[in-house]
C-alpha cells in the first residue's frame, strides 16, 4: 500500500502545484521520487506531530493542499486536539494519513496500535473516514480525497497487500459490491476485504453465497447500500480491525437501530482492550476470531439461521 | 503616528477594552490590556493591512494565539477601519461576531479561531512556508501568552520555524507574568523565555512593553538576525494602577466604581458610544 501511496502522491503533484507532503519523520526512502522531482513541497516536520498538523493548516489557510503522514496511532490520538482546533473547525482540505492504521504493527505493542483511528478521525465534524482495501483502490481513491472541499482521513496498511477484485469502481462515499449473493451479507472496511474475499469463495463452493460489500469510506456512511443491504438479507456481518466504539460496526449499528432497520447485526473484530504481549498480527486475527476461518464459520451459521 | 500619538491610542484601546468587559460582562481584562501597546505599533504603522480588503495576499498576517485576550483586538481593528465600532457593543454576546474566543466562522477576516492554547505559532509557520514558496515577501506576526509558552507545541513550532529560517516570523510573549491560577515564573521555575528561544535557534530580545518607546524600537530591528525568527518578550503591565499584577484581574469584570476609575486614570473614553 505504501509505495502505490507514494506513487499516487506523486502523480497528484504532478498535477495540481498546490499539492505538498509532510512526513512526521516516517517513510525511509518511500518518497525519494516525491523529494527529487518537487523539492520544497515535501517537509520533515520531524517527530513533532502537533507541529506537522497546525502547518498543515496554515498551509490549507493559503491554498495549498497538503497531505500529512505518520504511524496511524500518532497521526490521529497525538495530535487530536491540533486536528479539531486547527484543521477540522476551519474545515481546511488537510489530507491526513494514518500509516499501519488499526492492528498492522500489533507486534510492536501497544504505543503502535491504532485500533482508535477510525473513530478517533470519525468524531470530528466534516472528516471524512477512509480504508481502502489495496495498493489500486489508494490509487483511485487518493485524487478524489484531494477534491474535497474539507479535511479527510485515509488509513492504509504496510507493504505487499493483495489485491481485491471488483468490477465496480472505487467511488468516494459508495460501497463497493465484491460478490453478489443473498440471506447473508458480510461487510467489511479496509484490508480486511481481501481476506473476505477468500472466504466468500470458499463458501461459494458449499452452497453459501452472502454478498459481500466493502465500506472504502466510513464516514459519511453509504445509507443507500445499507438500505438495499438490510432490506435483501436477514443478517449482516460486519468485519473490521478497530475498536468496536466508533468503528464501522457501530456506525452501522446506529444507522439501523435509529432508522428501525431490523436485520440481525453481527460483530467480527478487535475488542475494546489494549492486547498486551505483542502479539503476532496472525494472533491477534486469530485470538479476537476475525480470520478467514471465523469469517467462514459465521457466515455459516448466519446462513442456517436466516432460511 | 508619533510616539505620543501611539500612547494617545492605546490608552484608547485599553479605556475601549474596559468598557467591553462592562458590557459584555466578560473579564480576561489582565488578558486584553498588557499587550495593548504591542497592538497599537503594530496596527499603526508596522504592520501592512488593508482595512477595506481585509483577504489582500500582500498583507502582513497577524495571529493571536492566546485568543482569550481578544477584547483588545477587537478593539483595534474597529479601530483601524476593519469594521464599526459600534459593533463592539455586541462583544461577547450570543451569536455575536465577536465571541470572547475568537472564531472564523463569527467573523471570517481573521487568520484564526483561537481559544485553545499553543496553536498559532505552528499555524503560522505552515502561512509562511507557503508564502515563501509562492515568493510573497508578507510577514506574520503571532501574539502568544506567558503562560501559553507552557505549552510543548510552542517548542515544536519553535524548532521548525528556526530549521527552516522563518525570518519573517515575529513573536511577541505578552509577559504579564501572571497565569489562570499563578505566577508564570514560578510555573516556568524561573527560567529565562529569552534564553530559551535564543537556544531554540531564535533572534531574541526583551523589552517593556508597556513603554511604547521600546516596543517600537524594537520593531525597527526586525528581524533581528538574519535568517533567524524574531521573538520579543515584553513584560507588559495592564495600564490601570488598581488591576495591575493581581490574578483577580484574570476573571472579574469591573464594577460601574472601577470602570469609572479607570477611564478616569487612562484619561481616555472607548472608541464606540454605550449601548443604553
Amino acid at each position: 500500500m505504501r509505495r502505490s501511496f507514494a506513487s499516487a502522491v506523486c502523480r497528484a503533484a504532478e498535477k495540481d502545484p498546490a499539492v505538498m507532503f509532510l512526513t512526521g519523520d516516517l517513510g525511509y526512502q518511500v518518497f525519494d521520487e516525491f523529494i527529487a522531482k518537487f523539492g520544497p513541497r515535501y517537509v520533515n516536520a520531524g517527530i513533532a506531530e502537533a507541529q506537522m498538523v497546525a502547518m498543515a493548516a496554515g498551509l490549507a489557510k493559503e491554498g495549498f493542499r497538503p497531505i500529512i503522514y505518520s504511524i496511524a496511532s500518532f497521526m490521529t490520538a497525538r495530535p487530536f486536539e491540533q486536528l479539531r482546533v486547527c484543521v477540522s473547525y476551519p474545515d481546511y482540505p488537510v489530507l491526513i494519513i494514518g500509516a499501519g492504521g488499526g492492528y498492522t504493527y500489533s507486534s510492536g505493542g501497544i504505543t503502535h496500535h491504532a485500533g482508535d483511528d477510525l473513530a478517533l478521525m470519525s468524531l470530528l465534524p466534516g472528516m471524512t473516514v477512509t480504508a481502502p482495501c489495496d495498493p489500486l483502490e489508494i490509487g483511485v481513491l487518493l485524487p478524489q480525497l484531494l477534491k474535497l472541499k474539507g479535511p479527510a482521513y485515509m488509513r492504509i496498511g504496510k507493504f505487499g497487500e493483495p489485491e481485491v477484485r471488483c468490477a465496480e469502481p472505487a467511488v468516494l462515499g459508495r460501497a463497493r459490491q465484491l460478490a453478489p449473493g443473498a440471506r447473508v451479507a458480510l461487510v467489511t472496511t479496509g484490508a480486511l476485504a481481501a481476506v473476505a474475499q477468500e472466504a466468500v469463495a470458499v463458501l461459494g463452493r458449499e452452497g453459501i453465497t452472502p454478498s459481500l460489500y466493502h465500506f472504502h469510506t466510513v464516514k459519511p456512511l453509504d445509507t443507500a447500500v445499507l438500505e438495499r443491504i438490510t432490506a435483501e438479507a436477514g443478517a449482516v456481518i460486519v468485519l473490521e480491525e478497530s475498536s468496536p466504539l466508533g468503528g464501522l460496526a457501530s456506525a452501522i449499528a446506529n444507522w439501523m437501530a435509529f432508522g428501525g432497520h431490523s436485520a440481525r447485526l453481527i460483530r467480527l473484530g478487535t475488542p475494546d482492550s489494549f492486547l498486551l504481549g505483542n502479539p503476532s498480527r496472525e494472533t491477534v486475527v486469530e485470538r479476537h476470531g476475525y480470520g478467514k476461518q471465523a469469517i467462514m464459520d459465521a457466515c455459516r451459521a448466519a446462513w442456517q439461521q436466516a432460511v | 503616528m508619533n510616539i505620543q500619538e501611539l500612547e494617545k491610542k492605546a490608552r484608547e484601546i485599553r479605556a475601549t477594552c474596559v468598557q467591553m468587559a462592562c458590557d459584555g460582562k466578560e473579564g480576561h481584562l489582565s488578558s486584553s490590556l498588557g499587550y495593548v501597546d504591542v497592538l497599537v505599533a503594530l496596527y499603526c504603522g508596522w504592520l501592512k493591512i488593508f482595512p477595506k480588503e481585509p483577504g489582500n495576499p500582500n498583507r502582513d498576517r497577524f495571529i493571536l494565539s492566546k485568543g482569550h485576550g481578544c477584547a483588545s483586538l477587537y478593539a483595534m481593528l474597529a479601530d483601524r477601519g476593519f469594521f464599526s465600532p459600534s459593533m463592539l457593543a455586541d462583544y461577547n454576546r450570543e451569536g455575536s461576531c465577536l465571541p470572547n474566543h475568537p472564531c472564523l466562522h463569527a467573523l471570517p477576516l481573521l487568520e484564526m479561531s483561537s481559544g485553545s492554547l499553543g496553536h498559532g505559532l505552528g499555524v503560522a509557520t505552515g502561512i509562511l512556508y507557503g508564502l515563501r514558496l509562492r515568493g510573497s515577501g508578507a510577514r506574520a506576526v503571532v501574539l502568544l501568552g506567558d503562560g501559553e509558552c507552557n505549552e510543548g507545541s510552542v517548542w515544536e513550532s519553535a524548532t521548525f520555524a528556526a530549521a527552516h529560517h522563518l525570518d519573517r516570523l515575529l513573536a511577541v510573549v505578552d509577559y504579564n507574568g501572571i497565569q489562570a491560577v499563578g505566577k508564570s515564573d514560578e510555573i516556568m521555575g524561573h527560567t529565562s523565555l529569552e534564553e530559551k528561544f535564543r537556544s531554540f535557534g531564535w533572534g531574541a530580545v526583551t523589552i517593556d512593553g508597556s513603554d511604547m518607546k521600546s516596543v517600537v524600537a524594537a520593531l525597527v530591528r526586525f528581524p533581528f538576525e538574519k535568517g533567524k525568527p524574531s521573538v520579543i518578550i515584553a513584560k507588559t503591565k495592564m495600564g490601570v494602577s488598581f488591576m495591575e499584577n493581581d490574578v483577580l484581574w484574570h476573571y472579574r469584570k469591573p464594577s460601574e466604581e472601577e470602570r469609572l476609575k479607570a477611564l478616569a486614570e487612562l484619561d481616555a473614553r472607548p472608541i464606540y458610544g454605550v449601548r443604553s
